[in-house]
This record gives C-alpha cells, structure tokens and sequence, in this order.
C-alpha cells in the first residue's frame, strides 16, 4: 500500500525531471518543476502517515507555500522573457557557455 | 603616595600630544589658509616644557625616597602577552632614566625654544614642530620604557623621527638619501638590538621580560649567551650612536635643520645607545669580554672620527665628527664597566654639544646658509654673544679644566686608567689633544683672523633673542654642569655616581690619589698642546690648504664612504639587479608559470561541459544526485 505511493511519487518525479531536461519552453520547464515538487510532497504525506507524525504534513504545506510564492515570481519573470525577446524557448539564454 | 606613579607616563605623553595636534594642524591647513607661526611655535614649546616640569617633580620625588628604593612603576597596560613572553607597557622611573629626562627634557624645550626663531619663514613649519615632538615623544619612551620591548618602541620611533628631520628640506635629492642612508645603516644596528633582545629572552625570560625581573635572573645567564646577548644589544647601539662599523650616517646626517642636528644628533637620540648598554649593566657587567670589546670600539672610533674631524670644513662636520668621537669616549667608558662616568659624560656632552650645534646654527643663520668655514672669518665683532657661548661650549668639548667637559672626560680617562687599561687611556689622551686642536680650529677660523669674506661678513648680526637666550642658558650648563660630579680630588662628592649608583651595577675602584693627579694631568697637557698647535695655525689669517698624502687620506675620511660603496652597496644593488633580470623571471617563476599553464590547459579541455543552456546544468544535477543516492545506498547498508 505504502509503497505504491511512494512509486507513483517517484514516477511524477521522473516526469518532472525529464520535462526539465528535455523540453524547451519555459512554461513547460515551469510546470515540470511543479510537478517534482508535488512529487516529493506526496512522497512527504506518504512518510508521515508511515511514521504516523505530523512533520510529513507540515512540510507538505510548506513546500505547498513555497510554490505558491515561486509561482507567483516566475510567471512574471516569464512575462518579463516573452517582452525582451519575443520568445518562450530555453534555448535564447546560454550566457554561461564557457 | 601611589598617584605619583602615574605622572610618569604623563611626561612623553605631552609632547606626543603636542606632536598629534601640531600634525593635525598642519595636514588640515597646509593647502589652503595656514596659521601663523608663532602659534605653531608656542604650541610646540608646551609640550616639552610641561614635560620637564613633570620630570622636575618626578626627580625630587625619588631624591625623598631612600636611596635603594628610588624606583616608580607605573604599568599602563598589558600589551600582549604569548606563552612566557608577557610584555606590560609600562614606565620606570629610577635614578638613571630620571636623570636622562630631565636632561633630554630641559635641551628639548631650549631647542623648540631656539627652532621658533631658526625656522621662522621656512616652509612646513609646523610639520617640522611635529615631527620634533614626535621625536621627544620617542626619546622620552625609550628613555622610560620598563622593559626592552618599550624601550625598543622608543628606539624605533627616534629612528623614523631622525630619518624624518633629516630628509626635512626634502626638495634637493642630497638631503633624501642621507635620509634614507641613515635609516637604512640604523636598520642594520636594529636588527642586531632585536636579535639581541630575543637570545635574551630565550635565555632568562620567561620570569618577566622588564629590567627587574631581568636584573634578578641575570645570573642564570650562561656566560656564553650573555656574550652573544651584549655583543647583539651592542650591534644596535653601534648603529644608534654611530660607532665602528656605521658611524657613517651621521656626518651625513647633518643635511637636517641645525636645530635636529642639535637635539637628536648629538644631545640625545645618538646618546641611546651609551643609555641602553647602562642600562642592562646587570648584564654587560658579568661579561668582561664583551666590555673590551665595547671599550676598544669606543676609543678606536673615538680616534678615527676626531682625525677626519681635524680636516673637515663644513662648520656641522666638523662638530658631527666630534659628537661621534664623544660618542667613542662614552662607550669606552661603560666598556670598562664605569657606567656612572659614561653617563655623566653623556649629560655634560648633551649640553655643551647641543650649544655648539646652536651657536653654529646661528653663524649660519647669521651668515645666510654659509656653511664652509673657510669662507667665514672675525665674527668675534659681528656676533659677540654667540662667539662668547661658543667659546665656552668650545672649552668644554676641548676638556678646559674646570669647565663641565673635563670633568666627565677626565672621569673616564681616569677610570680607564685606575682599571688597567692602559692603551685606552692613552689613545684617549691622544684623542683629548685632537679634539682641542679641531675645536679650536674652527672657533679660530669663524671667529678670529679676518673675514674671508666680505659681502657675508657685513650682512652677518648677532640672531633674536628667540636664539640667543637659549645659548647662553646652555652655556651656563656646559660651563658649570660638571660640578655636579666633582670628584674628591677637588673637594666634590660624585654626587651624580651616588646618584645612578642603585640603577647600575658597577664597582668604583680604589686607587691612589697619584693616579688621579696623573691622568688629570695628562689630559690638561693634551689639551693645551691641542689648542696651542691650533692657535698658531688659525688664528690669524690661515688660508684654506691642498690636502696632500696622509692629510687628503683624512680629508675624504679615509674614503671608507667610498669603500661602503664598493664593498655593499655595489654588489648589492648588483645582486639585486641580477636577481630581478635573471633569477627570478627564468628560475623561481617557473614554477607558477607552470602551474598557470596547467590550469589554462585544464580549464580549456574542461569548458566543453560548459554549455550554457539551463537543462544540461539540470542533467549534471541528476547525474551528481544519483550517483550520491547510489554511494549512500551502498555505504548504509
């Protein structure tokens, strides 16, 4: 029972990490890093009903907070991308190109 | 009763405040609109005078106290303490270094006194006042400094003031580099002072590293170490107070103001080093080698200096030469273990040195920057104070009886003799009779004959007040100071070696009274040939002389200058040189240029990971946490 929770969280966390690496929208890449943290959320709820203690839960609600707040600033770092350049693709920046 | 302790660290701190605020002065306004002088001038004259009275009140203080009790402590903070090393800031006042404030004190504020009119008009006035309080400052921590380490911080800071005031009129390149060359030969004297202190140290103390407790482990000492310990102390005392091997700064020294030529190259600071070694007689009295040798340095100095002193012909050489032969004389005589003489040499010579320096500050101020004697002549009319004190200060550097430098002299030449040391009794003699003839030379040729020349003698007049009254106070000192030592001979007492006798360790010897009458003798007999010769060569109308042989040999001093050069400086600089061009572009940088290619190298195979784009650095990430989760997998179970 336990475990399959904890293998649907590992699975979202893949999906997530893949989304990040292989897709080239910034919104796409924004909606997969969500979905790691929900990833590892679940894994956190999974965890504490396991253990039967809050702590799980508490750090489910902040990492839920802090989303929200991470949410809040890169939607409007993603306006802010489409206004300079006209585009939402990843692939504009690589000023770190050694 | 306890609160006087703390008046003794009030004595350097008025004049280092005098010294701050007189720089702060002048830093703030030397661009713009600047105060007059005489604001300068007084402010510089309160520190040091404050300073005296303090040392005036802290004087009759320890003369209440019983005599072997006469010493306050006044301990302001601990400085560091490492291991065993604890070093307090923190001030003695005793016999000795009493004596020496008061002294440095009373010719300090005469001097300030006398720079007010010397310096009057000249630019950086006030700078000038302030580096000469530092100066007192420093001499006055030396002189009170509880321990080696304060008396040390003192010995550095009369070295940066010197170096400052001599390259004073730094807009002509000569007065830089004897600067620089007097800084650079006392670096050499302050390594063997540090070098010295630290064998101390490491031998007896880590008891307490102040006099004190020093003075009570001395006999710890393996004689061999204190060997070392006072020939190392000595090596920084040669390069204060200008003896064999590097005397040579200080003739060059004379490119200061004359005033500083007055104050610290001859009253005071070149003094330190006679101070610092009676200072530790505790130590320099076990090793009876070590004062040999410090005794025969002294006199062949002493010797050397008085035969380039006969030749010279700028009127500040030749009292530079004297001041070192005198210096010569002083170690000779805490050499031979006479401390109390040494010292009391040091206080008579401060006085009617610091009044010859003065009184040829005047001729040259007199004579608009005339500095060559033979171009002077018959200013006995022109200037009859100033010839009047220089005369006086003239008989008393010559060693006229009666008069304070013959009391002093004879005391060494006398203890030199009453101790067996023949030989350096009888260069000394020797020396006694050079030093009248060169002193007597030069108060021939600026004072008697006729003028040499006439356009200078007729603008000459007798300097301000401001000037003159500082000369005839010191000549009053330098006339009459040696009463205070009168030995028995003449109805005296010794008061003075009574006096520093709790702070030294010496022993006088008794002899018969035939020796005494002996070596006065002998001296007066040296004088009066001295001053004969001179008198028929100069006092009337001599014209400059061709050096030639031995004479001209003497004239270039030997041409030792020129062997410094040779000998150090040029395979130095040349060493330097070679190092710069060769060794270190093709043989110590190989290494690092090695390593800056590696990294180049390294960093070029490596920038192809650097890609730039957001989800490769996402790719490292993983690859790195899986590889973690994967090692602590492995390594829990």
């Amino acid at each position: 029972m336990i475990q399959d929770y904890l293998i649907l969280s590992i699975i979202l966390f893949c999906i997530g990490m893949l989304g990040v690496i292989s897709r080239r929208n910034v919104f796409t890449v924004f909606m997969s890093i969500e979905l790691m943290l929900n990833a590892a959320n679940l894994a956190f709820v999974t965890f504490a009903r396991l253990h039967e203690s809050m702590d799980g839960h508490v750090l489910a609600m902040m990492v839920m907070a802090v989303a929200a707040a991470e949410a809040a600033l890169v939607l409007a770092v993603i306006i802010l991308i489409n206004k300079h350049k006209g585009k939402l693709d990843t692939n504009i920046f690589s000023l770190l190109k050694g | 009763m306890e609160h006087i302790n703390t008046y003794i660290g009030l004595v350097p701190l008025f004049p280092l405040i005098g010294a701050l605020v007189l720089g702060l002065m002048h830093m703030l306004t030397c661009k713009t609109d600047k105060y007059p002088d005489k604001l300068y001038g007084i402010i510089a004259c309160i520190g040091p005078i404050l300073a005296f009275c303090v040392s005036l009140i802290l004087f009759f203080k320890l003369r209440g106290m019983p005599a072997d009790s006469r010493y306050l402590i006044h301990d302001v903070f601990t400085w560091f303490a490492v291991g065993d090393l604890h070093v307090t800031m923190g001030f003695l006042a005793d016999p000795l270094s009493s004596l020496m404030i008061l002294f440095v004190t009373f010719i300090g504020s005469l001097i300030h006194i006398y720079s007010a009119g010397y310096m009057a008009g000249e630019e950086n006035f006030g700078k000038y006042f302030a580096y000469l309080n530092l100066f007192l400052g420093s001499m006055l921590i030396l002189v009170l400094g509880s321990g080696p380490v304060v008396m040390f911080v003192g010995w550095e800071g009369v070295g940066l003031c010197s170096y400052l005031l001599i390259s004073f009129y730094c807009k002509d390149t000569d007065n830089v580099l004897a600067g620089n060359k007097a800084f650079i030969v006392n670096r050499i004297g302050d390594l063997g002072f540090v070098l010295g202190m630290s064998f101390l140290f490491w031998a007896i103390g880590s008891g307490g590293f102040d006099y004190h407790s020093l003075r009570e482990n001395a006999h710890h000492l393996a004689p061999s170490v204190g060997l070392i310990v006072c020939l190392l102390l000595f090596v920084g005392a040669c390069g204060k107070s200008a003896q064999i091997p590097l005397f040579v700064w200080l003739p060059d020294a004379m490119a200061g103001p004359t005033p500083v030529s007055a104050l610290i190259h001859a009253a005071t600071m070149v003094t330190a080093g006679v101070y610092m070694v009676a200072r530790f007689s505790f130590i320099y009295a076990h090793v009876p080698t070590a004062g040999t040798i410090i005794a025969w340095v002294g006199i062949l100095t002493a010797l050397l200096a008085a035969f380039f002193g006969m030749f010279q012909k700028d009127i500040k050489k030749i009292l530079a030469y004297s001041t070192v032969s005198q210096l010569g004389y002083m170690f000779a005589a805490v050499g031979i273990t006479a401390y109390s003489a040494g010292i009391f040499h040091v206080f008579t010579h401060a006085f009617f040195k610091a009044l010859l320096f003065l009184g040829a500050g005047s001729v040259i101020y007199a004579l608009h920057h005339q500095q060559d004697v033979w171009k002077m002549g018959g200013l006995k009319e022109k200037m009859p104070t100033t010839y009047k004190t220089m005369m006086i200060g003239a008989l008393a550097l010559a060693g006229c009886p009666l008069f304070s430098g013959f009391f002093s002299k004879d005391e060494i030449l006398f203890s030199a003799l009453a101790t067996g040391h023949t030989g350096i009794w009888a260069i000394g003699v020797l020396v006694a009779g050079m030093t009248a003839y060169y002193t007597f030379r030069m108060i021939f040729l600026v004072f008697h004959g006729k003028p040499r020349d006439q356009k200078a003698f007729d603008h000459a007049h007798e300097p301000p007040a401001v000037m003159t009254v500082p000369l005839i106070i010191l000549a009053i000192g330098a006339a009459f100071a040696g009463v205070l030592n009168l030995p028995s001979l003449f109805g005296g007492s010794l008061a003075v070696s009574h006096w520093l006798a709790p702070s030294l360790v010496e022993h006088h010897p008794h002899v018969s009274v035939w020796i005494e009458i002996t070596a006065i003798l002998a001296s007066v007999i040296a004088f009066a040939i001295g001053i004969t010769i001179a008198y028929k060569k100069f006092a009337d109308g001599a014209v400059e002389p061709e050096f030639s042989g031995f004479a001209k040999w003497g004239a270039n001093k030997f041409y030792i200058d020129e062997l410094y050069n040779c000998v150090i400086v040029q395979p130095y600089k040349t060493t330097g040189s070679l190092i710069s061009a060769f060794i270190e572009p093709k043989v110590t940088d190989l290494p690092i240029k090695f390593f800056t290619w590696l990294y180049k190298k390294l960093g070029a195979s490596f920038k192809v990971f650097q890609v730039g784009y957001v989800r490769v650095y996402a790719i490292y990430m993983v690859i790195g946490l899986s590889l973690m989760s994967l090692f602590l997998s492995q390594t829990i179970n």
